[in-house]
């Protein structure tokens, strides 16, 4: 129950309200809040000696400074005696999450005691919340805007890794902030440390998803705490605030909502890529070849040859036709296939061309072309079939056609092919969707990591990191 | 537990164990301390502040296996703040502090300073002093140093192993390693001590008996 | 296992199918061969289209 705030015509025995100087304690009627029953007490109470305003304390006997939720004066209360450490007048500031708030959080029930606004040189504002429970101690809520994490300070002293970040409890933090001077802007409530608005502390954060791992340092201690982001709907059901608006940069700490995805689907994509390279094993390549010699006449005249029976069993199957014309060098054979089916007359044709060339230039030997070609034919029926195969060659004899040397090309039929063009077609298309997904999500990784000091975005990284 | 009578007020106090001589008498707040047969009243200690810390004279919980009774506190103050040391007397009849401060909480023993290994803390009963972030190294194991400070007896309650009067002070070191594990090192009139332990959460104590406090739900564990 | 990767899962079941189909029927979209116009025409005789002539099919 919050008590009423106090009448505007109050006496100010104080005096003027802008004197800067610490007064002496004012009697502030100091007592224990009693209860009925035999529970110990959960609070105690006194008036403000600036403003006479009625304030709680909830965390009797850790708290060491309070800031009046009237005046926003800090007082300190480490002693029986309520000292004036800043005095303000000011219009108190309407909180977010309001102190004296209650809500569960992960199983246990938190009080919203205090509230410090901080930031980092004026610029880059954040809320921190001090929650209590007295047989939970202390736990931080953060947000700076974008999402809250609950922070707890840790008893244990994180292990480093070199440069490289900080290990606890087996989980390793990589470095996301490099060390910032942050100050206190702004403060509200109990604290059990002495608050002032203008103190300054050294703060470094180091991340991994979900979690950060932050470090404090100011004039009195090293402090280390570990927050974990929650999920919006925790606050909406623990305090009823509402979500964070979206849009901006993901949170230092935020994990990226593809990464699990991704991994699934890569290792699936992985799983049907090796079983479709296991079955180009299985049902590819040729057997059974047949081959024939041709002689190319040298008047360029189309010579052919004929290969028959085959004898192809399978409902459908694919045949390979290669040609090689050993040596062959600046000069190239025109090949015309066709697959003829003794019985029924389908006929099925391809063509192809066997050349190389080679010579000498301004940048040393060159060459291109090969001394072989394939053609294959795709879901030939069962039948028995003739290759008639027609070759006529040609060379490029000082820097002009000739007609052939009078070489030989040697051409085979073999059934079955290897489709190579299939299984990267195939590979591809298992791999496009779990290809996007990880594109995603190294794309929101980089987004996430260009607020970052180590290593973000393409900008310009300072290389001096103290 | 043996029953005695307050040399100033005559109220009824106790003394459970030898090595534990003093008690706070809850009546007067006169600090009776037993010298062989004799009860002396050595000093006063203030009136204990009000706080909501979830221990109290009569927790019981477990550390490493033994069981232990809360039967005494000391509460030191600084310029910084306060905290408790809860005296806790193990079924063994050793004893060893549940030390409370802002919510968190460390069990420690003494460890006999002497046997102890390690430079630093044998500098410091020399009468140097430690730097808050320095790392030392007791008996083998590396600690970094998180608190050097004066601190003063405010109050205190129960029975005690030495006669606590408000007032009293003590330089008192606060460390921690990578594990979680504790030590504290104190110098004081009487000279210096060295106690070692760890971290823990309340739940880790399997505590017994905590105080209820009004408007909060007392833990599972904690009835 | 939510219904993206379900339905990916199915996708990828349905590539490696098909691809093993292909590869048993030695099918290929990107084959060099392909059925000709031509026919067999009585005696044996070739006829091409475009009119390059009869051929005779037991030439040789």
């Amino acid at each position: 129950m919050v008590p009423d705030p106090p009448e505007d015509d109050r006496p100010n025995p104080w005096g003027r309200s802008d004197e800067a100087e610490v007064a002496p304690a004012a009697p502030t009627d100091r007592h224990v809040v009693t209860v009925a029953g035999d529970d110990a007490p959960a609070a105690e109470q006194f008036n403000c000696p600036n403003c006479g305003g009625t304030i709680e304390v909830k965390a009797a006997g850790y708290t060491v400074s309070i800031a009046c939720q009237y005046c926003g004066s800090v007082l300190d209360i480490s002693n029986a005696d309520v000292r004036i450490v800043a005095r303000y007048e000011e219009e108190v500031r309407k909180l977010e999450l309001p102190l004296g708030s209650r809500g569960t959080l992960r199983g246990i029930e938190w009080e919203v005691i205090g509230y410090l606004r901080r930031s980092e040189n004026a610029a880059y504002p954040w809320d921190e919340y001090l929650l209590f429970n007295p047989y939970h101690g202390y736990r931080f809520l953060d947000t700076d805007g974008r999402g809250w994490s609950l922070g707890r300070q840790l008893t244990v002293a994180p292990q480093s890794l070199a440069m490289a970040g900080f290990t606890v409890e087996g989980e390793f933090y990589e470095p996301f902030y490099a060390q910032t001077r942050a100050q206190v802007d702004y403060v509200l409530g109990e604290f059990y440390w002495q608050v002032a608005v203008g103190e300054e502390a050294l703060t470094a954060d180091y991340v991994r998803p979900g979690k950060m791992l932050s470090w404090e340092s100011n004039a009195r201690e090293v402090e280390w705490t570990l927050s974990e982001l929650l999920e919006p709907n925790e606050m909406t059901d623990a305090f009823g605030i509402d979500p964070p608006r979206g849009g901006g940069l993901p949170l230092p700490h935020q994990p990226s909502p593809y990464r699990e995805k991704a991994g699934k689907m890569l290792k699936l994509a992985l799983v049907a890529a090796a079983a479709i390279i296991l079955v180009t094993f299985l049902f590819g390549g040729t057997s059974d070849p047949q081959t024939t010699t041709i002689r190319l006449a040298t008047n360029g005249v189309e010579q052919e040859a004929k290969i028959g029976p085959i004898e192809l069993t399978r409902p459908r199957q694919a045949v390979t036709v290669s040609a090689r014309a050993p040596g062959i060098d600046n000069a190239w054979v025109d090949l015309a296939y066709l697959l003829v089916e003794r019985n029924s007359g389908i006929v099925y044709e391809a063509s192809n061309v066997v050349e190389h060339y080679s010579g000498y230039d301004g940048e040393g030997n060159w060459s291109e072309g090969s001394d072989g070609s394939s053609s294959k034919f795709s879901m030939v029926p069962a039948g028995t079939y003739d290759l008639m195969v027609e070759a006529a060659g040609s060379q490029w004899l000082e820097g002009q056609y000739a007609p052939s040397n009078g070489a030989d090309v040697e051409v085979t039929i073999a059934k079955g092919a290897t489709f190579f063009s299939n299984l990267i077609f195939a590979l591809l298309l298992v791999m496009a969707p779990a290809l996007w997904v990880w594109f995603k999500h190294l794309n929101f990784e980089s987004r996430r990591k260009s607020d970052s000091d180590f290593g973000g975005g393409d900008d310009d990284d300072d290389d001096d990191d103290d | 537990m043996q029953s005695e009578n307050c040399p100033n007020c005559g109220a009824e106090i106790f003394f459970r164990s030898p090595a534990l001589p003093a008690v706070i008498c809850d009546y007067c707040n006169s600090t009776v301390k037993r010298i062989g047969k004799a009860l002396e009243k050595i000093g006063e200690v203030a009136a204990l502040p009000f706080d909501v810390s979830p221990i109290q004279r009569g927790t019981a919980g477990t550390y490493d296996g033994l069981n232990f009774e809360v039967i005494g506190r000391i509460r030191l103050g600084y310029d910084q703040g306060s905290w408790n040391d809860w005296l806790c007397l193990f079924s063994d009849m050793s004893h060893g502090w549940l030390s409370e401060s802002d919510g968190q909480f460390q069990m420690v023993v003494e460890a006999p300073i002497d046997q102890v290994a390690g430079d630093a803390v044998q500098q410091w009963a020399a009468g140097g002093d430690p730097e808050v972030g320095e790392r030392v190294e007791i008996n083998g194991e590396s600690f970094v140093v998180t608190e050097a400070r004066w601190a003063k007896c405010i109050a205190a309650e129960g029975e005690l192993p030495f006669a606590a009067t408000t007032g009293w002070d003590v330089f008192n070191v606060d460390m921690r390693n990578a594990d979680g594990f504790a030590a504290n090192f104190e110098r004081e009139e009487d000279g210096p001590g060295l106690y070692v332990g760890r971290y823990l959460t309340l739940d880790e104590l399997s505590p017994r008996n905590l105080r209820p406090i009004h408007g909060w739900a007392m833990p599972d564990y904690g009835a | 296992m939510n219904r993206g990767f379900f339905l990916f899962g199915i996708w990828c079941l349905i590539v490696t199918a098909g691809f093993a189909y292909a590869s048993f029927a030695g099918y290929s979209p990107f084959a060099d061969g392909a059925r000709s116009t031509a026919a067999r025409g009585p005696g044996g005789i070739i006829i091409l289209p475009g009119g390059r002539g009869a051929r005779d099919a037991r030439h040789k």
